[in-house]
């Protein structure tokens, strides 16, 4: 069993990729037993997901579309689908 | 998750190079509601981020010839976006004073974080004040830590495009992420407590 000091350093670099990775079983095994720890991972968890909850990345003000397309000397493509609909297909991509 | 995307963007990329304008607005409403909110989180302003945007699209339309596909186009995209957003904020005194962060103390997390969050109740608070308090506790953060969380946490985007978008090492973008998250966990807790939301 690793140290505080060197298990702690693993737990921030877990920490920093996504929390749902697969963490190395060192640090799982640890998680177990210690309730502080678990604790800790989840209200990081909480705080992360309630940032989402409240980021709504679709939508965007129908002037400042406008005024973007006039800046760029573009025609805004018609489409069936909607602005948010577009954008939001695509968001799908970036997901991890 | 992964969806199958309804355009191929390798070949609206190489329309728009060759100066195709359909395929230059295709790209502006594919990435125009993220860069906006990009721009949004960044500064905190609305003025800020439109600001933001109408720049970086105008940079794409000008300099998309040179985009050489050695990463993704939203990569590229993105690194222009937050340039353009550091350069703003640099520009301007902070609303608020940016809090020093370090990292968190293994002595303190042992001996306080027994107390579990139970599923709160979200619908205690409002909606809108609740989002005032969150958005207060991320302008807090000093650029380097916000822009990571919120490229890796708000924008999904991984380690790796956000570590070549912000030009730090992977390490480096797992830190500051770190930092970020426990930050806001502390003071998230503060005013969890405060408000009697347990």
């Amino acid at each position: 069993m690793k140290n505080d000091s060197e298990l702690y350093k693993q737990i921030c670099e877990y920490l920093g990729c996504d929390l749902d990775s697969g963490p190395c079983k060192e640090i799982q095994d640890h998680l177990a037993k210690c309730p502080s720890c678990e604790v800790y991972i989840d209200k990081v968890k909480k705080t992360v997901h309630l940032y989402k909850e409240i980021e709504n990345c679709d939508e965007i003000p129908e002037k400042v579309c406008q005024k973007l397309f006039l800046s760029l000397n573009l025609n805004e493509p018609k489409t069936n689908e909607s602005k948010t609909g577009a954008d939001n297909h695509d968001f799908q991509r970036f997901r991890h | 998750m992964e969806t199958k995307p309804q355009f191929n963007e390798e070949e609206l990329v190489a329309k728009a190079q060759q100066g195709d304008r359909n395929a230059l607005s295709q790209l502006v409403v594919n990435y125009r509601s993220r860069i906006y909110h990009l721009g949004l989180r960044l500064t905190g302003t609305e003025q800020d981020a439109e600001d933001i945007l109408q720049e970086t699209f105008l940079i794409m339309v000008k300099k998309i010839h040179q985009f050489k596909g050695q990463s993704s186009f939203y990569t590229w995209l993105y690194r222009i976006a937050v340039n353009i957003g550091l350069r703003k904020l640099k520009s301007k005194p902070h609303k608020y004073q940016h809090v020093s962060i370090d990292d968190p103390d293994i002595e303190y997390i042992s001996s306080t974080e027994i107390a579990d969050w139970p599923d709160f109740d979200y619908s205690k608070f409002a909606r809108k004040h609740l989002r005032k308090k969150l958005d207060q506790l991320i302008e807090k953060l000093p650029d380097i830590y916000r822009t990571v969380f919120i490229l890796r946490d708000l924008h999904e985007l991984s380690t790796e495009d956000t570590s070549k978008i912000l030009q730090i090492t992977p390490s480096n973008t797992k830190i500051r992420l770190m930092r970020a998250r426990n930050y806001l966990k502390e003071e998230l807790e503060k005013i969890i407590d405060k408000e009697g939301l347990i």
